[in-house]
């Protein structure tokens, strides 16, 4: 029988501390934090689909921009808006840069029935609809009130404070991988070090 | 009664298609009431089979009943082939129609009964849905320039929707089938990222004015609403053969392509057959049974006929269409003749359905359809003509003697083709008949003659 608990594997390579979780439904997700700080730097999610092998999606960081016009399809150009997703420690992050209108064209609303954020623009420039995935695997609700925006530097700032659940969660991991640091001997983390997280 | 002059549909010059033997074919030609028309549908005559191919075809759609065996029966060139084809187009792109050879099974890299199981789960569809990724917009702007220097390509395509707007690079690939598909400002456009098909859905509204000439498929839609790249829900009909070969290798799906599959293992298509049963009960996958088509069915060996009987009576076989148009023939691997060159046991599994030779005014009529799907024009005289050649000869050569003798015709510079080109080809070209006859008065002057045994 398969165990119906996610698994877990954690190791550092290059100069990253990479943790790899599969759940029972097939679904993974490879999250790679800094080494000290325990920031997320990016994560990628790959499920499960009928047929053939699933393709891996950036969830969190920055997207690879490579573009090589002989073999490749199409892709947005780089004076388009970028959303990227960076968490800060108590907080969830999304900065769309090369947005260059006033504050006033932006609205963010949030539904808590759909738990989605939508941003729209007056000048029809620039449109989104997402879901914080965090708080859907966790069946957690939005709470269209918190969610913060700000506008500097043509970049759309949108925060979200991180919900108790998972500031505790993040809190448990970071003491056992601490922990973890300790039986080693208390040498800081280094490349090929296997470090292992109970969920 | 005055008829109006018939208007040609207009060629599309990009996509070329090449005519074969049954390119004419669009349908079995039957009204609601499954009655057969006389000409309709590019089909002409053999009115009783073609009303027992539409019974066949209503039972394949409702797709309750497996495994049957249904063997078309009748001389060289009365229509076996064309009524498969029929039922092929009749029953649509969705259900899996697989046409095949009696020879084609003989191969070295693979055994009989391996090629045809692939050939029966070709014909089962498992109808899937999944998530595509699509970009879905209106065209506000293409822009595509040439490299002066090196000739290649570069594009920028801005899209909108009601809410946003995004440019886009282009890379060559893209570039060539937005050409192709002739892609303008205004268009409402999908493109679905996996297979990078582009699909034009039609013209925007905002951009319909008065002036415009448009042609009749013309389509007016709004503007998409939301966001430019989204997530749909698709269906889309793969085979169960599809599905063994991605899952039987490594390399997956890119077998598929080479075309190199080689012989698959039970046990993965165990595999298959439970995970597709189960998906059925999740309700995410739906079954289409499916066609069969093997021609020259006499080409088949006892072997092969002893397969199908067993094959025939799983739940999961398709409907099996065989053609012959042998009589009393020798059963391949026995010693034995059959009906058909086809073993009794099958033929009793069988609901035969026979062919018969075509009268002269339906030699005509089919004369005539060939002249307009190759673009041929004649008078009426060289038409009678071909007719009383096809009679007296077969339909297949009087069909070929039809582009022959138009180039006959350019060549003297008429624009229709006359009695004397249609003469000229029967002079150029002889017919079975006539070889036959000439074979017979001067076969002394052959090689090997006289090693009669």
């Amino acid at each position: 029988m398969e165990s119906s608990r996610p698994v877990r594997s954690c190791a550092i390579a290059g100069g990253k501390r990479r943790l790899h979780t599969t759940f029972p439904d097939g679904l993974e997700i490879v999250e790679e934090y800094d080494i000290n700080s325990y920031e997320l730097l990016s994560r990628r999610v790959k499920k499960t689909v009928e047929l053939g092998e699933g393709k891996w999606e950036l969830e969190v960081g920055e997207p690879p921009s490579s573009f090589n016009p002989e073999s490749d399809l199409m892709i947005a150009s780089s004076t388009n808006p970028i959303f990227i997703r960076k968490d800060l420690p108590t907080e969830f992050q999304w900065r769309i840069r090369n947005l260059p209108y006033p504050f006033d064209v932006y609205s963010v609303t949030g539904d808590s029935s759909t738990s989605k954020i939508t941003i729209r623009t007056s000048n029809k420039k620039y449109f989104k609809i997402f879901e914080i995935t965090d708080l859907f695997r966790k069946r957690l609700r939005l709470i269209p009130d918190l969610i913060r925006y700000t506008h500097q530097f043509n970049t759309l700032i949108i925060t979200y404070p991180k919900p108790r659940e998972i500031l505790l969660e993040e809190a448990e991991m970071r003491r056992q991988l601490e922990e973890a640091r300790k039986t080693r001997g208390n040498k800081p983390p280094q490349d090929g070090d296997v470090e292992c997280v109970q969920q | 009664m005055i008829q109006a002059p018939k208007v040609q549909d207009m060629k599309d010059l990009t996509r070329m298609e090449r005519i074969g033997a049954h390119s004419h074919i669009r349908g079995l030609g039957l009204d609601d009431s499954l009655e057969a028309r006389q000409v309709s549908q590019g089909m002409v005559g053999q009115m009783e089979a073609r009303r027992s191919a539409g019974v066949i075809l209503n039972m394949i759609k409702e797709g309750k009943i497996a495994g049957r065996a249904i063997l078309i029966a009748g001389q060289p060139g009365t229509g076996k082939t064309a009524i498969a084809m029929g039922m092929a187009k009749a029953l649509g792109d969705d259900t899996p129609f697989t046409m095949m050879a009696g020879s084609e099974i003989f191969s070295l890299e693979m055994s009989k009964t391996e090629a045809l199981t692939q050939a029966l789960r070709r014909s089962i569809g498992v109808r899937i849905k999944e998530e595509a990724e699509i970009i879905e917009g209106e065209v506000v702007e293409i822009e595509i320039e040439r490299s002066v220097t090196s000739g290649a390509k570069a594009g920028k395509l801005i899209l909108k929707t009601t809410e946003m707007e995004t440019v886009y690079d282009l890379g060559a690939k893209m570039i060539e089938q937005l050409q192709r598909e002739k892609v303008v400002a205004g268009d409402v456009i999908t493109i679905d990222k996996a297979s990078s098909k582009i699909s034009k859905l039609g013209r925007s509204f905002a951009r319909a004015s008065d002036y415009d000439a448009m042609g009749a498929q013309a389509r007016f839609v709004q503007c998409p609403e939301g966001e430019l790249e989204k997530r749909k829900e698709v269906v889309h009909t793969v085979t169960l053969h599809e599905i063994d070969v991605i899952n039987s290798r490594a390399q997956g799906f890119l077998a598929l392509f080479a075309g190199d599959t080689g012989e698959i293992r039970s046990e993965v298509r165990e595999q298959i057959d439970q995970r597709v049963a189960e998906w059925r009960e999740e309700g995410k996958a739906e079954i289409v049974p499916g066609v069969l088509f093997i021609d020259e069915v006499h080409m088949l060996d006892i072997e092969c006929f002893s397969f199908l009987n067993r094959a025939m009576e799983s739940d999961a076989a398709p409907i099996i269409i065989m053609a012959t148009n042998r009589g009393f023939a020798q059963i391949r691997g026995t010693k034995y003749r059959g009906a058909h060159g086809v073993p009794i046991d099958l033929l009793d599994r069988s609901l035969i359905i026979m062919t018969r030779p075509y009268t002269e005014e339906e030699i005509r009529s089919i004369l005539k359809i060939r002249c307009e799907e190759e673009d041929v024009e004649m008078t009426e005289e060289a038409l009678d003509l071909l007719t009383t050649i096809g009679l007296d000869t077969s339909l297949r050569y009087s069909i070929q003697l039809i582009t022959t003798s138009s180039l006959v015709a350019r060549k003297r510079k008429a624009s229709e083709v006359d009695v004397p080109d249609v003469r000229r080809v029967y002079s150029l070209f002889i017919d079975l008949k006539r070889s036959q006859q000439y074979l017979k008065e001067y076969e002394s002057e052959y090689m090997f003659s006289e090693v009669q045994g």
